[in-house]
């Protein structure tokens, strides 16, 4: 069924896995560089606390993985299986795995300095989970899947319900497990001041009448309930969809009541409701031991199911208490108490961020980034980004809040800007137009294209780019692919000639390939191209017209271009200009070239009359994840450079 | 005095007499030491050296540093995302010195350190460079490769120009007139040994030099940072010429000239033979 089930950490140790079929290490590596450091998945940071269900699955050629992640300890949860296989149960076999494991080793986790984790004996419980959950997909294949997807957080709570009082009551559990019909009925007497009333049919509170008096009955009744609880396992089908029935008709609302009801049983009083409980449960553990004893094997798994029900029971409790806790706020004086010692933090530090406490800060940067003129969209995901990160952090000794964001959104914008491999340009031609005797490719010329909207820059930079190759002595030939505009041939021809004069002494050789206007752009370039690879070009630069990313008819012919040109590099210039419709450009550029191609970089042009707002290339940045390569700063031939990721987010953070 | 009311209290206490007037006198004073030794014993005053692995991701530093750490074979591991460390004992002169199977060892004496692995991936390589930056008592770094894909230009391009970077920053910090001057030596610990493909070390020596070299140069002719300003072009300090200045190739030997002493060993994490051994040894020379 599964392939693989890996347990790592984001230091990249794995601490437990089990695999069922050979899986290629590349596939988790390739899944955890696009979602987690590259995010190309399009979600932001990966959050705590998210089921497996609501993170997207990450699909390979063959496998899908589903995945899970706690944030606190670094925890990801991996499970790997074939694409074909439809397995409706694996989001629930994923999250409940990361609350045993978490429960379980999350202690020796917090140690610092060490990868070691003692999690040998995880294998039974996992077991033990795939077992269960394995069961019952089968049960719920003949039933709709989102149902019994929906059935699974009540169940999960319910569970908790049946053997609490006494956590050895193994029999009762597993009764209490394949009913869960009955469990929430039964817990509604013994706490008898809370105000919230499970909206149980009265089908259901018959059965709950059937169960007390069943549970305060002796040994032949407790037996009897084995024989229901055999029964039950049988008609798994059955059960799951009588516990579904109950969920459906409760919504949303009915779940928070379950959930509720569930954070109540802790504080259960010693009434004689509670005894009777307790005493039937005592009742039911004696019945299962006698039962264990035949079936020996059985019985041990059972019991470690029963701690596995355990600590998925309790960590739900807990959440409801959390939920509940949040809803209900305590008194005046915890209040006040609260408030005074919460601005004593803000000061010395050691707090514990809340959204609460994020919010109005994270407004202000996402304010201070618009100042910036990075685009609304990009803005808010970026803030959304770092506050999913830093709720529940612990702020450092006399650090305040504003700076804690301010380091979580500078180390944000340097792994956005950050490309992932080195954009060497002149290393890159060298490999091209003089490959390593070994790599059996031939000698041919680089072909660079530049692409963008009307007015940005286009053969300005190109211009620009063709100066710095020339001072490196290539023979570069730059065709004019604009043959819409008029003048637009003889605007490049004026620029040839001044580079022609320009670098006359330092070597370089530059000529202009132009077939007029009128022609189609795709195989002028074609020709310049095999021009260029005759007469022995080491680059050639094609300019071309300039569009608008949203008139389809323009853009369309971007595709047939790329497939004529073969450019090594398609750079788009976006001017620093210009504000959110830069997302939609960058999006629309980079979606022209066809499936298999793609921008591969961004020319920001007029920086220098911006000053500190550099946000476009934010913008265009994370709208694509294409890296920016050149940045225009000036209007002369040499103010072309680098791009450099400390200088942006320098003055992307900087205040005034 | 069990039988005092609220008022009575705060009538004694705001009435001024000596046993007021001293306890206030303590508080006042006693508070802020206090507070002062809560703060100070939280954080130790001395921190064990550090060695940092640096690397190219797929290198194998995560799977060298459990090594080291398991001692009897490495945990399988996947990329990393974020820089983890591991305290390690090592001796110069134990029954055990060359291998870092000692954790049950206890002749000699041992000095403890931080083994710091950083994240390998291009995005997150800013991540390691900040590690190499802010790490106190950097003794050493471990620069990890992959031998049995440096044949191919793939690998060995992006591999080499990481070590640019490092070696630069640390170039630049042996010259630096400040406090924090230093002069780290570095290993370059050809990995994979054991797969068929892999370079001996002086093949991974002198294919990283020649690619040094035409890194150096491509670097030298490219453009400006856009973060340079126009009164900075043509400084000292912007001028990054690795090694000895304006010689024709880059050997490993000119950084020699800032007391940076680079080593290639070869070696495998996977397998006993050649194993991690010698590259232990180098560490435990150097703390």
């Amino acid at each position: 069924m599964l392939d693989a089930f890996e347990v790592l950490t984001t230091s990249g140790v794995v601490l437990w896995s089990r695999t069922y079929a050979p899986v290629s290490p590349s596939i988790v590596n390739n899944f955890i560089a696009d979602t987690f450091i590259e995010e190309k998945t399009g979600t932001i940071a990966p959050t705590d606390s998210q089921s497996a269900a609501t993170n997207p699955a990450y699909r390979s050629d063959q496998h899908t993985l589903k995945w899970t992640f706690v944030k606190e300890l670094g925890l990801i949860f991996v499970v790997v299986y074939r694409s074909l296989l439809h397995l409706s149960w694996v989001d629930k076999l994923v999250d409940n795995i990361k609350t045993i494991f978490v429960e379980l080793y999350g202690e020796q986790l917090t140690k610092p300095h060490t990868t070691l984790v003692e999690c040998h004996s995880f294998g039974e419980y996992f077991d033990q989970q795939l077992k269960e959950l394995d069961k019952s997909s089968h049960a719920g294949y003949i039933s709709p899947i989102d149902e019994e997807s929906a059935s699974h957080p009540a169940a999960a709570g319910l569970k908790y319900r049946g053997h609490a009082p006494n956590g050895t009551a193994a029999h009762d559990t597993t009764s209490a497990d394949s009913t869960p019909i009955q469990t929430p009925n039964a817990s509604r007497p013994s706490t008898p001041g809370n105000l919230v009333v499970a909206k149980a049919g009265p089908v259901a509170k018959m059965s709950r009448r059937a169960r007390k008096a069943h549970n305060s009955g002796s040994a032949p009744a407790s037996s009897g309930d084995e024989a229901l609880a055999s029964s039950r396992l049988k008609k798994g089908a059955k059960a799951t969809k009588k516990g579904r029935k109950w969920n459906a008709e409760g919504f949303a609302d009915e779940e928070d009541d379950d959930v509720q009801l569930d954070y109540s049983r802790p504080s259960l009083t010693s009434d004689s409701e509670a005894e009777a409980v307790g005493r039937s449960s005592a009742l039911d553990a004696v019945e299962s031991s006698t039962w264990g004893s035949t079936s020996k094997g059985k019985f041990i798994l059972k019991d470690l199911g029963d701690e596995v029900h355990d600590i998925l029971a309790s960590a739900e409790a807990q959440k409801a208490e959390k939920a509940a806790r949040a809803d209900t706020k305590t008194g005046l004086l915890g209040s006040g108490v609260n408030a005074i010692s919460g601005l004593f933090r803000n000061v010395v530090g050691g707090k514990t961020l809340t959204k609460e406490d994020l919010d109005k800060a994270m407004k202000g940067m996402e304010d201070h980034l618009l100042r910036k003129n990075v685009a609304r969209e990009a803005a808010v995901r970026l803030c959304e980004g770092v506050e999913k990160e830093l709720v529940g952090v612990k702020t450092g000794n006399f650090e305040s809040i504003n700076a804690k964001i301010q380091a979580a959104m500078e180390s944000s914008l340097t792994k956005m800007l950050t490309p992932t491999s080195s954009l060497d340009l002149l290393r890159e031609i060298d490999s091209i137009t003089a490959p390593p005797v070994t790599s059996l490719r031939k000698a041919r010329p680089y072909v660079i294209s530049i692409v963008g909207v009307n007015g940005v820059g286009k053969s300005t930079n190109l211009s620009k780019i063709c100066f710095f190759l020339l001072q490196n002595k290539y023979k570069v030939l730059i065709a004019a692919g604009d043959t819409f505009r008029s003048g637009a041939v003889e605007q490049l021809a004026v620029h040839v000639r001044n580079l022609k004069e320009l670098t006359a002494r330092e070597g370089g050789k530059v000529e202009l390939y132009q077939k007029g206007y009128g022609k189609d752009a795709a195989a002028v370039a074609k020709d310049a191209v095999n021009h260029a690879a005759q007469e022995g070009y080491d680059v050639v630069l094609i300019d071309t017209a300039g569009r608008r990313h949203n008139d389809q008819r323009l853009m369309s012919s971007l595709e047939k271009f790329a497939k004529f040109a073969q450019p090594d590099k398609i750079l788009m210039v976006g001017e620093a200009l210009v504000g959110t419709d830069s997302v939609a450009q960058a999006r629309n550029f980079n979606a022209a070239f066809g499936s298999d191609r793609a921008l591969d970089g961004f020319i920001i042009s007029k920086c220098d009359t911006v000053g500190d707002m550099v946000g476009t290339l934010v913008s265009l940045v994370h709208a694509t994840n294409v890296p920016v390569v050149f940045v225009g700063v000036g209007q002369h031939y040499s103010d072309l450079r680098n791009f450099s990721v400390k200088w942006a987010v320098q003055k992307l953070l900087s205040s005034n | 005095m069990a039988s005092l009311t609220f008022t009575e209290l705060v009538e004694i206490i705001m009435t001024p007499s000596l046993p007021v007037i001293l306890i206030g006198i303590i508080l006042i004073l006693g508070g802020p030491i206090l507070f002062h030794l809560v703060l100070s014993s939280s954080s130790t005053y001395t921190v064990p050296p550090s060695v940092l692995l640096l690397g190219p991701d797929n290198a194998g530093k995560t799977a060298l540093l459990t090594l080291f750490e398991r001692g009897a074979k490495p945990s399988a591991t996947h990329t990393s995302q974020v820089s983890h460390s591991i305290e390690l004992n090592a001796s110069t002169d134990s029954v055990t010195k060359a291998s870092f199977r000692n954790h049950d060892d206890a002749t000699g004496t041992h000095t403890k350190f931080f083994l710091v692995d950083t994240p390998g991936h291009g995005k997150l390589r800013n991540v390691a460079m900040g590690k190499l930056a802010r790490t106190e008592k950097t003794k050493a770094v471990v620069f990890l490769v992959d031998a049995a894909a440096l044949g191919e230009q793939e690998t060995l391009a992006p591999t080499a120009a990481y070590l640019y970077d490092v070696l630069l920053f640390l170039q630049k910090k042996a010259t630096s007139k400040g406090k924090d001057k230093a002069s780290i030596p570095v290993l370059i610990a050809a990995n994979k040994m054991d797969l068929f493909t892999a370079l001996p070390a002086t093949m991974v020596k002198t294919h990283l030099e020649t690619e040094l070299t035409r890194i150096r140069a491509s670097r030298s002719k490219g453009l400006l940072d856009s973060g340079v300003g126009i009164d900075d072009v043509g400084s000292e300090e912007q001028d990054g010429w690795l090694g000895e200045y304006g010689s024709e190739k880059f050997t490993f030997q000119q950084m020699g000239e800032f007391d940076i002493d680079v080593e290639v060993l070869a070696g495998s994490v996977l397998t006993e033979e050649p194993g991690a051994d010698k590259w232990w040894w180098w560490i435990a020379q150097r703390i």
